[in-house]
């Protein structure tokens, strides 16, 4: 065995020629709000300039074929990119991108030739950006209960209906989204999977008003929206995988999104920042607080992350060995929602009400340890709340069943 | 034995849920949220023309002389709501300060004031180290021109908003801890909002604020600490009530919403929340009304028991919006459906007066450990 992720010598070239791009490249006055809801137009527009010029060079989104605007690189120097962006803050994509990560997977597997070709090439080169529309009032766990209506009219679909809890803030060129296309047909067979221009006439969204703007993983969204289609019109080449195969589609996405989209084998900068707080003031003479249970809660604080870490770690050998992957990606995305809990009790007690405000003087990092309390509560919710994740995990366990579930194809 | 409570005690929860659900409403607190300080006060007015800021204060000031446990009964219906804090620091803690520390001349002309709503009080004590202890305060009560100069920051401290008094612990010369009754609106004296996930906490600035030699409560720090004891399972009840709500919405939602055909109460997962709400709820109203009967009885344990409530109701309410945002999911987070309400109050209320370690270290050496 050996846990160190080692490089080849060419790895180590490919990432001395990633660290001199992006320190040409990355500007350095990107925004880094605590509070993803305060990323500004400005912040926002940063962002997408460097994830055009990340794109050009197929960095954006590396695993992808070139042939349609991605990078045609491994998984190892994939990895490699988003390390060196992480020596920047960033990540990769380095703004909120649910098409890139989790639509184009959906693409790749179902997309004829022609749709490939005009809808992956925007994504993966950073011209485009998506948001993912699935969740409803009526469907949120059993996502399956979608609502609103497709249905055709010569060579177009007509759509009604509305999306909650989707998107980010400061808009997107695409969606892609779930739709019912036969009201009263058989569960999971009349479901469909489109590709919608968010400038089609009768598309309109709002923001909501959340404890938290946004908390998935990866490129913070900002707050959510609620989405509203009335007869909009799209074109029948829109629809991906074929009239009411929508759910074996999505099935694809979910099962990345269901923890295996993440490497996270990034640093903890959380936990570097407490225990900054916790030395600093120790060594500054005042604890913030009279915790004596400290070393206790930092340890445990510790340990959480590491099982984090080894889970994703193991995830990531699972995956690039093409060995099977079952239930392993719902149990990271489990632990990284439970240890979230757990980290925002530990710093309450450690720092008391010093860990919820974000005033400038009192507050500390920046309201980053404030924006924990409330983005961990949040945290259990999307991609499928805890429950859904033990569910999934039960599945592919085949407990109680005897035989386990497949899980969704993702080539 | 009788857990119930007396005739008059019910009288008086029955007129106060109507009276919490009316003005405290949902839509009236995510305007107080949002800073509409107007309505702060008028809400504070109808509280005050109801009489129950006099609910602690003895007859013979003009108030209902009412016991802990009548006192408690109050603030469970105001933690349903969840109503602002004004209510706990003056009717409850600020009235057991003065009964506990004040001189006769300040219980005099202090306590009919609050009887009749005419004076808010906010306890000024936390100071840049979090805690306590006495042995944390560095504001310094250096004696001058016969009265006394107080100087230093006060963090962290409840409900300072419309405050008229504080009662604030400084240093003296001697190094004892004192306890003063300030003038909130005196030269010197600076209060600031804290933003971000807390109910209404605030900064108070004194810079060499000159107050009188009458401003020094003879009671001291020690007396503060018997009326923060006191004050506990008070507002431990807050916490009770609070979970009560809190466990009405989780079941409402539990029932009525339905995902996969069925009302989610029927997932075993979601019933593991919803009961985990029910025991944290029991176990907190139970040791709070324990503790509030040993307190009205004069009980030698009674510290004891104020420490185990101490600890269980501030955990209790903590658990239970945790547990309540598990079963609402995406609907629990958003600020309109109002349960967020109780999450910030509950994050808040966990460490004020002491969060649960600080009270299992108190209970420990109670218990001669
Ligand atoms: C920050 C955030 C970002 C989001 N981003 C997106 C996005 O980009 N796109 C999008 O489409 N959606 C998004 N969502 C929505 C998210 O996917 C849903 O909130 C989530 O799937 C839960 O749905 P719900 O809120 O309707 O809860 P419900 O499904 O109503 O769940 C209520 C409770 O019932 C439980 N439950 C339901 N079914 C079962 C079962 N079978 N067994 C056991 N327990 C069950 C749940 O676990 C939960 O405790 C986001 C949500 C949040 C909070």
């Amino acid at each position: 065995m050996n846990f160190e992720l080692t490089s080849t010598p060419e790895q180590e070239t490919f990432r001395a020629e990633v660290r001199s791009w992006l320190d040409e490249h990355a500007p350095p006055d990107m925004e880094h709000p605590a509070d993803p809801g305060q990323l500004t137009p400005g912040g926002y527009k940063k962002q997408r300039q460097l994830g055009r010029a990340l794109g050009k060079k197929g960095w954006l989104y590396p695993t992808y074929p070139s042939e349609y605007g991605g990078g045609g690189l491994s998984a190892e120097e994939a990895l490699i990119i988003e390390q060196e962006l992480d020596r920047h803050g960033f990540t990769l994509p380095p703004y909120y991108d649910s098409g890139g990560k989790l639509g184009a997977a959906s693409i790749m597997v179902w997309g004829t030739e022609e749709q490939k070709a005009a809808f992956l090439p925007p994504i993966f080169r950073g011209e485009v950006r998506t948001w993912q529309l699935l969740t409803e009032p009526e469907a949120g766990s059993d996502l399956a209960n979608v609502q609103t209506t497709a249905h055709r009219e010569g060579d177009e679909y007509i759509i009604n209906g509305q999306k909650i809890y989707v998107g980010s803030t400061h808009g997107a060129e695409m969606s892609w989204m779930l739709v019912n296309t036969h009201p009263g047909g058989p569960r999971h067979q009349n479901l469909s999977w489109f590709m919608v221009p968010m400038d089609s006439p009768g598309v309109t969204w709002a923001p909501m008003d959340l404890l938290f703007a946004g908390n998935e993983r990866g490129a913070a969204s900002g707050h959510k929206q609620t989405v509203y289609f009335e007869n909009v019109r799209l074109p029948a080449f829109n629809l991906i995988g074929g009239e009411n195969n929508g759910w074996r589609v999505a099935a694809t996405h979910l099962e990345l999104e269901h923890g295996l989209m993440q490497t996270s084998l990034r640093g903890d900068s959380l936990w570097e920042r407490v225990v900054r707080l916790y030395k600093e003031d120790k060594s500054g003479g005042t604890p913030l607080m009279d915790c004596p249970d400290a070393p206790n809660l930092l340890a445990d604080m510790y340990i959480d992350s590491q099982i984090g870490r080894l889970f994703h770690l193991r995830n990531y050998w699972l995956q690039s060995t093409g060995r099977p992957v079952t239930y392993h990606g719902p149990q990271a995305y489990l632990h990284v929602k439970r240890s979230a809990l757990r980290t925002a009790k530990a710093l309450h007690r450690l720092f008391g009400p010093y860990a919820l405000t974000t005033d400038q003087e009192v507050g500390l990092e920046d309201g980053h340890v404030e924006v924990q309390q409330r983005g961990s509560i949040v945290a259990q919710h999307p991609g499928g709340t805890v429950e859904i994740q033990k569910v999934i995990m039960a599945r592919r366990l085949g407990i109680g069943r005897g035989e386990p579930q497949k899980s969704g194809r993702l080539k | 034995m009788d857990l119930a409570l007396t005739q008059s005690q019910e009288m008086l929860l029955a007129a106060a849920r109507g009276m919490v659900e009316r003005e405290y409403s949902k839509e009236n607190l995510l305007l107080l949220e949002s800073g509409d300080t107007d309505l702060a006060e008028t809400l504070w007015q109808k509280t005050a023309a109801a009489g129950w800021p006099g609910i602690l204060v003895p007859t013979k000031y003009g108030g209902e002389g009412g016991s802990l446990t009548d006192a408690a009964v109050l603030l469970q219906e105001l933690g349903r709501a969840p109503a602002p804090g004004t209510f706990f620091s003056t009717a409850v803690l600020g009235v057991l300060a003065l009964m506990e520390g004040g001189s006769e001349e300040q219980r005099d002309a202090v306590l009919p004031k609050i009887a009749f709503g005419e004076n808010r009080i906010a306890l000024a004590a936390t100071e840049s180290r979090y805690g306590w202890s006495k042995s944390l305060t560095l504001t310094r009560a250096t004696a001058s021109h016969g009265g006394y100069l107080l100087h230093g920051v006060k963090l962290f401290v409840q409900d300072a908003a419309n405050a008229d008094l504080l009662l604030c612990t400084a240093r003296m010369g001697d190094g004892e801890v004192g306890l003063f009754l300030v003038d909130a609106s005196l030269p010197g004296v600076s209060v600031r909002p804290l933003p971000g996930f807390v109910s209404d906490t605030f900064e108070i600035k004194l810079n060499n604020v000159e107050v009188p030699q009458a401003s020094l409560m003879p009671g001291g720090r020690d007396a503060l600490e018997q009326a923060i004891l006191q004050s506990l399972p008070v507002l431990g009840a807050y916490q009770v009530g609070a979970c009560e709500r809190v466990f009405d919405m989780t079941l409402d939602y539990a029932n009525t919403r339905i995902q996969f055909g069925l009302p989610i109460g029927r997932f075993q997962r979601v019933q593991d929340h919803v009961i985990q709400i029910v025991n944290l709820k029991d176990a907190a109203r139970w040791t709070t009304y324990e503790a509030l009967w040993k307190l009205d009885e004069s009980k030698p344990d009674a510290a004891t028991a104020v420490h185990v409530s101490a600890a269980v109701a501030s955990e209790a309410y903590y658990q239970s919006c945790n547990a309540a945002h598990e079963v609402h999911a995406g609907l629990g987070i958003m600020r309109e459906y109002g349960l967020t309400l109780h999450t910030r109050m509950s994050r808040t209320l966990y460490h004020y007066l002491g969060d649960p370690t600080h009270h299992k270290v108190r209970l420990a050496a109670e218990l001669g450990l």
